[in-house]
């Protein structure tokens, strides 16, 4: 049918970037994200003037759900982030930021869209080799032998959402029941392809964090008189369950669709009752103890079974279903326990993230160093590496030297800002002249300082400040220097008190995150549809 | 008469957008005012514009005055505005749109198309040329912007024409509807003249001129007729060019080329291959959000967008069946009754539908069937005999799914009546392969089906930060497969020849108006054929003498002229049996087959082979040989002496480099032409068609400096045509010359109608369905 109502034509803006209103709309959107970014971030109280639960978060998968955004522009970033952060659950701040920063710096440079988006393609492929190839000075590869690289990758998770409130204690309690749990999901005898099952994060609000335990198989709640009548379970052979996923409500399947005729006096209800409880006979005579159904049992059906001491357990719903009916794979509960419903779910949200987390680096096994060593090592080597090989980036593209260099200037300060962030109280950030690290020192430090007594170690724990080493100011100019690559192996084996980052989530968060800010950098119009 | 050079940007008429400026495109914004529907003033003091009167065929001349002198100037303003927007887009330095819609969901594009319906026109005369760019588009897939460009500055050398005159009709005397007729005449009658070129000369040029240039996308090492892979990676690049970011660009098109030939079995097999993936392609690419682009990859086999209803891993073959119907009896059908006596009665009833299903199931375990494929959702019982059977089932396909998987297994569904018997089944396939397939947390089935025709199944995962994103690639993709159809093709031409006899075509507007005019139309209509063909290319004038006689080869080659260029070879001289379907008794035929004339100095053996004719970088090759499957390949060329009708092709994978290539090379050849032009009409319209031409290289080098600037890129180009040199393109990539083609006579015609019409009539009603003839009689 063609349209009873002539369409409004559309609102049509060119040069989006450059309206007053949404820039300051990014900036304060930038201002969200980084002062929520790492252990130290401030939280966000996220409440609806209409109701509903208060929210008290860090994290970008609920910062970002939460926020009303209305700008295209904004949009497409939020959505690019929060599509992120489903696929992979981590990294979606740094990402965040990161393409803020970009866009930021990149409009700060002037130079042309096509420029830059061509710029910062190639500085990302730089980014992505270097990561991926041997020679990668902040990776390290994940021996399976030992808990302790996976056990400093859920610290490090667990530790950097502040909103979960827990103590150093809880902290390492729960970072060994999360790899406890994600260990059971591995099956013991696997053939070529290993299938990991799952983990069942089971609610336990109200209670101590520490009381939080991993139990193999699964929990299905269950009132307590249910239980009262089951408690002495005498029998000592196998313990046999019957699982249905049809309704056993009696209802009428389809009829088809011709007419049916049912003559005066013919009950369908009482045919379809009476075949439902032939079902229950024969579940008793075959001795079945536990009858689990998806959907509604029909009460008499329950009724005929309890007088049978069989326990029957309906509306299990269909998340359940999936682990049930594999119940000979590997399952195991995690019952997670926080002091209130706000803590609990950011705790859960964590748990999730980390054990995705783990997921993923199974799949990868390598893992970045994290506490913003990465993006400062990484920002090191771009910017040695565009300073001294620069005709492989200028020899296709028709770029001058200046503006490759203003480009590089704006990715890795991008990308250092990144880093930055992690600081909260003021504090100087510095990145060493050596290996390229991050360090922060306190804010109260005096001014003139001994800078290997006031800093002690670097983000991520792996360099010592009593090396012979030289300090910059991450937002100071300094000469490009070569950082130093090939991790030493004695530094990654020993070290067990590193902050590491996902390999997987990080180095797709790079890329989408230049692949948005390029998105919206190349943006010349605006069109909306105001229908 | 000036001549209509393009106008500076300084004599824009006000209200077109500047940059960096908001608005609404409606009335009372001083944005884009040309789109909006109310038309700009005229010079008189005009009423406003306001309901036409009721049911009155009578409109006051005042209206009809501002309709008709609306009808170029408004149509300028309009194009002008929408050529502001557009070519912000065009070429390879051209940036992205974002687009919303009232859903909130937001997209990106550069598609030209797109970008105007998102934009929802108001201007009548916005809304025309919207409806011939979409139409334009239908056909060939790309050229939206370049419509919107061209069509632009045509109508400013038209309007830069006429201004002069405007001021010496304008006389105070003339009363405003006489002017207004005067003008609507001579644009009724340009339009005219617009159309017999493009019907009549236009061909012409493009068939003796400009395919002297042309290149092939085949490749011209072997003997058969194989894609040229560079040359395809370059001609997907340059269309991506215009299509995806800047960034995007290399990556989409080596993805869409590795899966074109990953999909084509054999060489040969290239449209077949087009033409499924072009009308499947929704079903042969799956959308993932969340991961970066380059993440995006070809996997082999189907990928169907759901999860399967019950997995039971199999090895080893895999016999698959199609159902459209629930496999288990239902208790009555449409149009049946169902009568239940007694509760017994039912649970029999029951009993047997159950077991009739178990039956089935078995039947088709017994016959090894693995997998269970339906179009509609089964019902649980179905579900769980299939779970004890060993059979994996996958539900509710759509229907473009089962057409897609009958078509490349040639699988037909099931009967299912028939499916218990004892009988084998035979609709049954084999499939490689059959498992679960997870794009982040979302599952697939995957699927290794088996392909009976050239085209090897292949699916393309199309990765992107955003919906929109993912939507933008997926949109160019398919745009992109289109194109390529279309290259693979041959486009037919024709045009009046221009014998030496002047009285033959002094006045194509007679000969406009005693036959009707041909149509230009793609290579799938026959043409009635009236009279002598002859296949060979000679010399225009000549052409009468040899229009019914059988020519011995040896006359023909002593006969043949070389075109005025030194190096110009006529080519291609027979047809296959294909285009001689049409002969009647009477008429002869020059068989070609055992003595080709060629007039190369190539040493080609010139009996039954391939022949090759180069000249520069061009290659037209072909395969003689009767029952060929190829289509006509190489330039056939037929002349209906009596009429002077002539009938050519561009023929499939015609190319030019880009870069406004096409535009200057045919912008010299139309100046060229107008020279020998006698008739002053014909002068001026290809004049006007030659200037507008530059519009589109003259956006493509704007931001270009120094060497590479517009002007001395026009210079050298015409120089190097001047004194026939090899001509240097400083862009890499390749462009169909069949798409630009039919984009050029596209926009003519849509030019065209703007000018002959006179009146546009602003009614206020909703819009209401046609259901007959009936409705237009009210108006």
């Amino acid at each position: 049918m063609s349209r009873l109502e002539a369409k409004k034509p559309s609102l049509c803006k060119s040069e989006p970037l450059t309206s007053e209103r949404v820039r300051a709309t990014l900036c304060v959107l930038k201002g969200i994200l980084t002062s929520s970014y790492g252990p130290s971030g401030r939280l966000k109280q996220v409440h609806s003037g209409f109701g509903g639960c208060v929210c008290t978060t860090s994290q970008s998968s609920a910062l970002l759900s939460n926020l009303p955004v209305t700008h295209p522009i904004l949009k497409i970033l939020t959505t690019s982030m929060q599509n992120h952060v489903s696929c992979f659950r981590d990294c979606g701040l740094f990402t965040a930021i990161l393409c803020c920063n970009l866009i930021e710096n990149v409009q700060r440079t002037g130079l042309t869209p096509t420029t830059v988006t061509k710029l910062n393609q190639h500085l990302l492929s730089l980014c992505t080799s270097y990561l991926k190839s041997e020679s990668c000075g902040c990776r390290i590869l994940v021996d399976f032998s030992s808990p302790q690289t996976l056990l400093c990758l859920v610290r490090s998770i667990v530790t950097s959402k502040p909103a979960c409130m827990l103590t150093r204690e809880e902290r390492d309690h729960l970072s060994a029941l999360i790899l406890r749990a994600f260990l059971l999901t591995i099956p013991e005898n696997t053939k070529d392809r290993l299938i990991l099952g799952n983990s069942i994060i089971v609610p336990l609000k109200g209670q101590r964090v520490l009381d939080s335990s991993v139990l193999p198989g699964i929990l299905i709640e269950m009132s307590e008189i249910q239980l009262m009548k089951i408690l002495p379970i005498k029998k000592s052979e196998a313990f046999k369950v019957a699982l249905f996923c049809a309704s056993l409500s009696g209802d009428l399947s389809d009829t088809g669709e011709g007419t049916m005729v049912v003559t005066y006096g013919v009950s369908l209800e009482n045919a379809v009752l009476e075949q439902l409880l032939s079902l229950g006979r024969q579940l008793v005579s075959d001795h079945v103890d536990l009858v689990v159904c998806q959907k509604v049992i029909h009460p008499s059906l329950k009724q005929f079974l309890s007088m049978h001491r069989v326990i029957a357990i309906d509306r299990v719903g269909v998340a359940l279903m999936e682990p049930l009916s594999k119940v000979t794979a590997t399952i195991c509960s995690l019952l997670l326990c926080n002091r209130n419903d706000t803590a609990w779910d950011e705790l859960k949200l964590t748990c999730q993230t980390a054990l995705h987390v783990l997921q993923l680096t199974i799949k990868e096994p390598c893992v970045l160093l994290g506490g913003g060593c990465t993006e400062t090592h990484l920002a090191a080597y771009i910017r040695h590496k565009t300073c001294n090989e620069p005709e492989s980036i200028l020899k296709d593209d028709g770029c001058t030297q200046t503006e490759l260099q203003l480009s590089t200037e704006a990715f890795c300060s991008a990308l250092e800002s990144v880093a930055g962030s992690l600081e909260h109280d003021g504090g100087e950030v510095l990145t060493d002249m050596k290996y390229g690290h991050f360090w922060s020192a306190h804010a109260e430090a005096p001014s003139i300082v001994n800078w290997p007594d006031l800093l002690s170690r670097c983000g991520c724990g792996l360099y010592n400040s009593q090396e012979e080493l030289h300090w910059s100011f991450l937002k100071s100019t300094r000469h490009p220097f070569v950082p130093q690559t090939y991790l030493p192996h004695e530094a990654t084996g020993s070290a067990d008190n590193l902050t590491l980052d996902c390999f997987t989530a990080k180095l797709s968060g790079l890329q989408v995150a230049v692949e948005t800010a390029n998105l919206i950098l190349d943006l010349s119009y605006v069109i909306e549809d105001k229908n | 008469m000036s001549r209509g050079g393009p106008r500076k940007p300084g004599l824009r008429p006000p209200g077109p957008c500047r940059p960096r400026e908001e608005g609404r495109l409606s009335p009372g914004n001083s944005f884009p005012e040309a789109l909006t529907s109310q038309l700009p003033p005229p010079a008189p003091p005009l009423p406003p514009p306001g309901p036409p009167p009721s049911g009155g065929c009578l409109l006051p001349p005042a209206l009809r005055a501002m309709a008709a002198t609306g009808s170029v100037e408004a149509a300028l303003q309009v194009a002008e505005a929408l050529e502001t927007i557009v070519s912000r887009c065009l070429g390879p330095e051209g940036r992205q749109v974002l687009c919303t819609k009232p859903t909130g969901e937001v997209l990106l594009s550069r598609d030209g198309g797109r970008l105007l319906g998102a934009l929802h026109l108001e201007h009548p005369a916005a809304r025309l040329v919207v409806a011939y760019v979409s139409s334009h588009l239908r056909k060939t897939g790309d050229g939206a912007k370049t419509f919107v460009v061209f069509l632009c500055h045509l109508l400013r050398g038209l309007h830069a024409m006429t201004d002069g005159e405007q001021d010496s009709l304008a006389s105070k005397h003339m009363q405003t509807h006489r002017r207004h007729w005067k003008n609507c005449c001579r644009w009724k009658l340009i339009s005219q003249f617009l159309l017999t070129f493009q019907t009549h000369r236009l061909d012409y040029i493009v068939d003796h001129y400009l395919s002297r240039h042309f290149g092939s996308i085949f490749s011209s090492s072997t003997k058969e007729r194989t894609l040229c892979r560079s040359s395809l990676e370059s001609l997907l690049a340059a269309y991506f060019g215009g299509r995806v970011g800047r960034n995007n660009r290399d990556f989409m098109s080596r993805l869409t080329c590795d899966y074109f030939f990953k999909c084509m079995a054999r060489e040969r097999g290239s449209e077949e291959v087009l033409d499924l993936v072009d009308d499947y392609f929704v079903e042969l690419s799956v959308g993932v959000t969340g991961l970066p682009v380059s993440d995006s990859r070809i996997t082999p086999g189907l990928v169907l967008p759901r999860d399967f209803s019950v997995y039971r891993p199999a090895d080893g073959d895999i016999r698959i069946v199609i159902v459209t119907e629930t496999v288990q009896p239902l208790f009555s059908t449409s149009g049946s009754e169902f009568i239940l006596r007694s509760e017994a009665q039912f649970q029999t009833s029951r009993f047997w539908i159950m077991e009739r299903t178990k039956a089935i199931m078995k039947h088709l375990q017994s016959q090894n069937v693995k997998l269970l494929l339906s179009s509609v959702k089964q019902p649980d019982s179905v579900i769980y005999y299939s779970g004890l059977a060993g059979i994996s089932v996958v539900e509710c396909l759509s229907p473009e799914e089962v057409s897609l998987i009958r078509r490349i297994t040639g699988l037909s569904p099931l009967a299912l009546p028939h499916a218990s018997s004892q009988d084998e089944i035979c609709n049954t396939v084999l499939v490689k392969f059959c498992k679960p397939l997870t794009f982040r947390s979302k599952r697939y089935v995957h699927l290794g089906v088996i392909s009976t025709s050239s085209f090897i199944p292949h699916c393309v995962v199309l990765c992107g930060p955003v919906q929109g994103l993912v939507e933008q690639h997926r949109d160019a993709l398919h745009g992109a497969f289109k194109m390529l159809r279309q290259l693979l093709k041959d486009l037919d031409l024709n045009y009046l020849i221009q014998t030496s006899d002047q009285n033959h075509t002094s006045s194509p507007l007679v000969y406009n108006e005693s036959d009707p005019l041909p149509e230009v139309v793609n290579g799938s209509i026959q043409r009635p054929r009236q009279d002598t063909v002859l296949r060979n290319k000679s010399k225009p004038a000549k052409t009468q003498t040899y229009s019914d006689l059988v020519v011995p080869s040896v006359e023909l080659e002593t006969c043949i002229i070389p075109c005025s260029a030194p190096k110009v070879t006529p080519t291609g001289t027979y047809q296959t049996d294909e285009t001689l379907r049409c002969f009647s008794p009477t008429k002869t035929r020059i068989n070609g087959d055992n003595e080709p004339f060629i007039e190369s100095n190539s040493a080609n053996s010139t009996e039954n082979t391939r022949r090759e004719i180069s000249y520069e970088n061009l290659q037209i090759t072909k395969i003689p040989g009767k029952g060929n499957l190829l289509p006509v390949r190489e330039k056939t060329l037929e002349i209906c002496a009596a009429q002077g009708h002539c009938f050519s092709t561009i023929p499939a994978g015609c190319v030019l480099p880009v870069g406004g290539n096409f535009e200057i090379l045919l912008h010299y050849y139309l100046l060229h032409y107008a020279k020998k032009c006698q008739q002053s009409e014909e002068t001026m319209v290809s004049m006007i068609i030659a200037n507008a031409l530059l519009g589109v290289p003259k956006i493509l080098y704007k931001s270009k400096k120094g060497n590479c600037s517009f002007p001395q890129i026009y210079v050298r180009t015409l120089h190097a045509l001047q004194t026939h040199q090899p001509m240097v393109s400083s862009q890499t990539g390749l462009e169909s010359v069949a798409g630009k083609y039919q984009l050029l006579t596209s926009v003519l015609q849509c030019l065209t109608k703007i000018l002959t019409i006179d009146l546009v009539i602003n009614i206020k009603r909703q819009p209401q369905e046609i259901y007959d003839q009936d409705s237009e009689e009210e108006v």
